[in-house]
């Protein structure tokens, strides 16, 4: 018959169907085995039944727990969906208050009138520098710039150009220094100049050609009915840092060294 | 009704002076208007929003009104940062329900940057929200 074979849900009716039929037919009512053939039968039938109704739960719960974690796993999308919008807009935050903090460091470095480093920035370098010369072995130069009756031309000229002058000055150094020299303005009317691996012989050098240069400045001043233009002179003092010692004993040379110049007419250089 | 009644006398109106980590926020229950102007790093943010969400939530729930959020603001630390996004999406759920909610976020021209991040909070926003430079 072949109805054994499969074992399915579906055969097992199919079989119990035929059983059913053979039962119902008169010709096996006499049959000793009926009784219990039919109560096999009916046994068989109602577990089967439950069997079906069995699956039919367990597929339900399957179906809700699937549902359940679909929806948990849309939860969780939105969520995480969310924390990359928190952590992108936090991030941005951050990136503007780095750049803040930036910009204020270098504006607390900086002179705004002649962007050249303030005071500030050239202790920072002096330190550093002195700290090279100290382990390399090489000489560093330093030279105190002062612009020479500076306060004559804020009298005479006023302060607009006096600033101009300033800012001239600060070109000059631009177009005399090399890339790796450091300047800054030191107070008002004051420069100092950081000569990396640079003998006291080359620091002269360079200081006499900066010497040179702004006295050759014209400074225009258009408010002037002459129309003459406003010329300028600057005083150098000039020390080597001497290891060992602090760094201020080498400024307080190049200061003592700025004196004598001043002292011997200005316009000129002098070393310490 | 008797929460309402409560709730009406403490929320109605509310003023927080901005101090140097927070910033200030009134809120004017007749107005239907909550402002808040300034930097945003408070020590706890949770318990600082605490009572302009739960005023916005109470407003949602009692008036009829529209809602409306004037923002200038311009620091926000990261909790302040999860504080606005939860009141947006207040927002979200009550424009959802059909409630009249919008907000106005004003920026210094000058800071651009402001802009750019109150473009981010308003990318699933789905009712009216206005990003403009304030002279």
């Amino acid at each position: 018959m072949g109805v054994m074979d499969g074992g399915h849900l579906e055969d097992e009716g199919a079989l119990l169907d035929e059983i059913g039929a053979l039962l119902a037919e008169p010709a096996h009512e006499g049959n000793p085995l009926r009784p219990f053939l039919q109560r096999l039968h009916d046994l068989h039938r109602r577990q089967s039944e439950r069997l079906l109704r069995l699956v039919r739960i367990s597929d339900g719960y399957h179906g809700m727990a699937r549902d359940d974690s679909d929806a948990l796993a849309d939860r969780i999308e939105r969520e995480v969906r969310r924390l990359q919008k928190l952590a992108r807009i936090s991030d941005l935050y951050q990136r503007e208050l780095r750049e803040q903090s930036e910009a204020m460091r270098d504006a607390s470095l900086k002179d705004p009138l002649t962007g050249l480093g303030n005071r500030r920035y050239l202790m920072q370098r002096l330190d550093e520098e002195a700290a090279r010369a100290l382990r390399t072995q090489r000489p560093l130069c330093i030279a105190i710039l002062d612009v020479d009756e500076f306060k004559r031309v804020n009298d005479e000229h006023g302060h607009d150009i006096g600033d101009r002058a300033l800012c001239g000055i600060a070109e000059v150094f631009d177009d005399v220094l090399r890339d790796y020299d450091i300047v800054g303005r030191w107070g008002g009317e004051e420069f100092l100049i950081l000569l990396p691996d640079t003998t006291l012989d080359s620091g002269m050098r360079i200081a006499e050609r900066i010497r040179a240069q702004i006295a050759g400045l014209r400074i225009e001043d258009d408010r002037q009915a002459s129309n003459q233009p406003v010329r300028l002179t600057a005083s150098m003092g000039l020390s080597v840092y001497e290891r060992e010692k602090p760094v201020a004993a080498t400024i307080a040379r190049a200061d003592d060294a700025l004196l004598s110049a001043k002292r011997a007419g200005r316009n000129c250089c002098r070393a310490g | 009704m008797i929460r309402r009644n409560q709730n009406s006398i403490m929320n109605k109106h509310f003023n927080i002076p901005a101090t140097r980590s927070t910033p200030e926020i009134i809120a004017d229950w007749d107005a239907g208007l909550v402002s808040m102007a300034g930097d945003s790093y408070p020590e706890n943010s949770f318990e600082f929003f605490t009572s302009t969400i739960e005023w916005i939530k109470t407003y949602l729930a009692e008036a009829q009104r529209p809602l409306h959020l004037e923002l200038r603001l311009i620091y926000l630390n990261t909790s302040s940062v999860k504080a606005m996004m939860d009141i947006f999406d207040m927002l979200e759920e009550a424009h959802a329900r059909g409630r009249a909610v919008s907000v106005d976020w004003l920026y210094d021209p000058q800071n651009e940057r402001v802009e750019m991040l109150a473009e981010e909070f308003r990318e699933d926003c789905s009712f009216r929200f206005d990003i403009t430079a304030e002279a």
